[in-house]
């Protein structure tokens, strides 16, 4: 498949200057109101564009230049506001100078059909978009992109450095806010796709992460009968799980106790917490629809197409043991965040299944990626590994090929 | 060979037997054998426009109820001859298997009956039974919903266990466990209720003097709110032990019904909670479950039994068609206990004016056949007809008249 027209392109170094962090939102105040004169214009003008493209078949040069601009000037103005960039953005969305930039298609024939009922066909993209937060979504407090720019505005002042796991995951919200734009505005018909492999592809892979997914990432298929059902087939699931949570909590108590004790998990319960962990991702992908079968009661390794690699009771520091509840909490906030992009992410692709009999790559793909943060947060909660959870989108760098990494 | 057939003879004789013994205990009833019911002509009792609305009422409600059960059949039948092809789309093992085959076929019927539950609750609407909507209808009791299922997985979990444990003969340890689950279920349900106590103080006090009389002391009467979705009056016994109590539908106490009448309400309430009919529900449910058990796992067996989960579409047709076999049994158990409460009550309020009142009250609020064609007796009726409660009545003031006279 080709790659998608709008390209996000990262060139940020993550070093942050800690006096604009510290007034960032103050010194957005003029960029916000330019932004919002130029959002009345772009608004106005999109419906000349519509009205061109629908009977030319392609939008006017001009007014694509003028929408390119505002695409690349939303990217700018959200990566400052999110702290994925630190330079202080030009106020005309121009090419090329922004650590966080897109790459924009020129201006070329469309499908008028397409052309005609471009705001209906872009709901669903909106919506996850708006899940997400970036450019083009609305910024609700819940999103992804709130939330790593909320705990990146900690970090930077800080460290003098965004993490990456942050910048790399508000990056790929405000790409893919990019793309919905781009496609609501006319700059392309290409429908935006949400696969964060696909949008994050030139930018450097995190290190391996002990907590990773594993199974067969191309199973996209999906038994139309059991998506319709879903919600009612993941019951008892759902009841099982909650009264595996209560005794998980209790295992994990005692378990704190053992490795603040030892500087390692007891065995026993690292492997029941292990197996619980794995099913939690098992019954969250099956209810998702990020995976096709119904799942298993026990959490097997191996029993399942979307499963999880989990490290073997190792040392872990004390301090980080000790402080773990306090320490997780940045992780769980990214985490609900990415929950709203899972959920709506769930819902797209319970129609499109219904239809087609399989998951959208993309939405699969961006599914995985919560479902496998997820499972990171709560090995990490649950003191299975002392390896704090990567929020980047991408798996991280493998020494060998990573099945949940590919294009389709 | 002879032998062996003698032997299975004798032991299916002995089971018969002891299931008969059985039976007669639990039929046993209060009411005089020898009491014969009058006939009572109730063309005399309703008016035309009366008997008219109700057995117009009656016609459309027993053809939606035989058109969703042979969609039900179908369904099942599609499903046992097809189902099994949805092993594939499970990596839970033979029981997860087993439990996900048994929830499509479950959500398959749900979805098969929800016309028929338009054109029901339609017709209740038409005859302002009900202000349900049809989305609230469908789509708002999620929960019992989600029970159901959850429910079917218990059971399947408990049958697919012991068969994989003891394989054929899953039934003998399966049979009482459902027998306790329902006790359980009986004895849990009404803490599930939402209730409030009898307000009216009046009433209580009669309650109080019925509860004496029917030797069931310290029962509790609470009055459960519905009049949101139904306007249909309704009352029942439920609970066993500390949990039982009669629960009074609030549409009861809306002033379409006298003291008296409600008197005997109650009375017919109390009446099961002291002829300990629930208990007896559940022996019956005992005595039907065991060979209901032991058929399914003899129909099961051509798939390999309730061990494998391709057996559990072929499972679900046989409950089905068992189920429907049986019901005019069930029918004519519960007419039969419905019967002795009524006795009771009779015999608790002395008032036959009273009963006949509120039996005859019943065709204009629930819009019930009072006397129904002998197959929809069989078939549906869980309760004496009108025309038969209102002989009861008539029957108890002659059996009380002849007992005052006789020396």
């Amino acid at each position: 498949m080709d790659p998608h027209p709008v390209q996000l392109v990262v060139e940020d170094d993550l070093r942050r200057s800690r006096l604009t962090v510290f007034f960032r939102l103050l010194l957005a105040i003029p960029h916000i109101v330019w932004l919002s004169l130029w959002t009345l214009l772009a608004a106005l003008l999109a419906v000349v564009t519509w009205l061109v493209t629908l009977i030319a078949g392609r939008p006017p040069a001009g007014l694509h230049r003028f929408m390119c601009a505002y695409v690349r000037y939303q990217v700018h103005l959200s990566s400052y506001l999110a702290l994925a960039a630190n330079p202080y953005p030009p106020f005309d969305g121009r090419k090329g100078e922004y650590p966080i930039d897109v790459t924009l298609p020129a201006p070329g024939a469309q499908s008028r059909w397409k052309t005609l009922v471009r705001l209906f066909l872009a709901m669903p993209a909106l919506l996850l978009a708006s899940a997400f937060g970036g450019s083009g979504g609305s910024r609700n407090s819940g999103s992804l992109v709130t939330a790593c720019a909320a705990l990146g505005w900690f970090a930077s002042l800080v460290r003098g450095r965004m993490p990456k796991g942050l910048r790399d995951a508000g990056a790929y919200g405000i790409g893919y806010g990019a793309q919905v734009l781009a496609y609501l505005l006319f700059v392309t018909d290409r429908y935006p796709n949400a696969d964060p492999t696909a949008l994050l592809a030139g930018v450097e892979r995190p290190p391996e992460h002990p907590v990773r997914l594993v199974g067969d990432a191309h199973d996209v298929r999906r038994s139309r009968l059991t998506v319709f059902f879903r919600i009612l087939l993941v019951l008892p699931h759902l009841y099982w799980l909650v009264l595996w949570s209560v005794v998980a909590v209790l295992v994990a108590i005692a378990n704190w106790f053992v490795t603040l004790a030892r500087g390692t998990p007891a065995a026993p319960l690292h492997r029941f917490l292990s197996s619980f962990v794995r099913y939690r991702l098992h019954v969250y992908a099956f209810l998702y629809l990020a995976a096709n079968p119904f799942p298993g009661f026990t959490g097997r390794a191996g029993s399942y197409p979307l499963d999880l690699e989990l490290p073997a009771p190792g040392r872990q520091s004390r301090w980080k043991t000790g402080f773990r509840i306090v320490l997780v909490l940045p992780a769980a906030i990214v985490d609900a965040g990415l929950g709203s992009g899972l959920f709506v992410a769930g819902v797209l692709t319970w129609f499109v299944a219904l239809v087609k009999g399989s998951a959208p790559w993309g939405l699969r793909n961006l599914m995985a990626y919560a479902l496998r943060y997820d499972a990171q947060v709560n090995a990490y909660g649950l003191l299975l590994t002392d390896a704090y959870p990567h929020a980047s989108p991408l798996e991280g760098a493998a020494t060998r090929a990573n099945a949940f990494d590919g294009a389709a | 060979m002879s032998a062996r057939i003698a032997g299975r003879a004798a032991l299916l004789a002995a089971l018969a037997a002891v299931w008969s013994v059985a039976a007669y205990f639990l039929w046993r009833s209060q009411v005089p054998s020898s009491l014969q019911l009058p006939h009572v002509e109730v063309r005399h009792l309703f008016s035309a426009a009366q008997l008219r609305a109700a057995s117009s009422f009656g016609r459309f409600t027993t053809l939606d109820w035989a058109l969703a059960e042979l969609a039900q059949l179908a369904v099942f039948g599609l499903y046992a001859w097809r189902g099994a092809r949805f092993t594939r789309e499970s990596a839970a093992g033979p029981i997860g298997t087993g439990m996900l085959l048994g929830m499509i076929g479950f959500a398959l019927v749900w979805i098969s009956q929800l016309p028929f539950d338009f054109a029901g609750l339609w017709w209740e609407r038409r005859h302002h039974l009900t202000h349900v909507g049809y989305v609230a209808h469908a789509f708002g009791n999620w929960l019992a919903l989600g029970s159901q299922f959850v429910f079917l997985c218990l059971a399947l979990v408990i049958v697919m266990g012991f068969a994989r444990l003891v394989g054929g003969w899953w039934w003998l340890p399966a049979a009482p466990l459902f027998v306790g689950l329902a006790a359980l279920s009986a004895f849990v349900t009404p803490y599930l209720l939402s209730t409030h106590r009898l307000q009216d103080v009046q009433l209580q006090a009669q309650a109080r003097v019925l509860e004496r009389t029917e030797h069931v002391q310290h029962t509790p009467i609470v009055v459960e709110p519905v009049h949101d979705v139904t306007e249909l009056p309704n009352a029942e016994a439920t609970g066993l032990g500390p949990s039982r109590r009669v629960v009074l539908w609030d549409t009861l106490l809306d002033g379409r019904f006298t003291d008296r009448e409600l008197r005997v309400v109650i009375a017919h309430e109390l009446g099961h909670l002291e002829r300990q009919h629930l208990w007896k529900d559940i022996g019956w449910y005992a005595l039907l479950a065991f060979p209901g058990a032991f058929l399914i796992a003899r129909v099961t067996r051509r798939r390999g039994g309730m061990g494998r989960p391709e057996a559990v579409p072929l499972a679900l047709l046989a409950i089905v068609v068992l189920d429907l076999l049986a019901l005019p049994l069930q029918n004519a158990i519960s007419r039969h206990m419905e019967a002795e409460a009524d006795w009771e009550a009779l015999q608790a309020t002395r008032d036959p004016a009273a009963a006949t009142a509120l039996f005859k009250r019943f065709v204009s609020t629930t819009l019930d056949e009072p006397a129904p064609s002998t197959w929809e007796y069989l078939v549906l009726e869980n309760h004496p007809t009108i025309e038969q409660r209102i002989a009861m009545a008539e029957a108890w003031r002659r059996y009380a008249t002849s007992a005052a006279q006789s020396p």
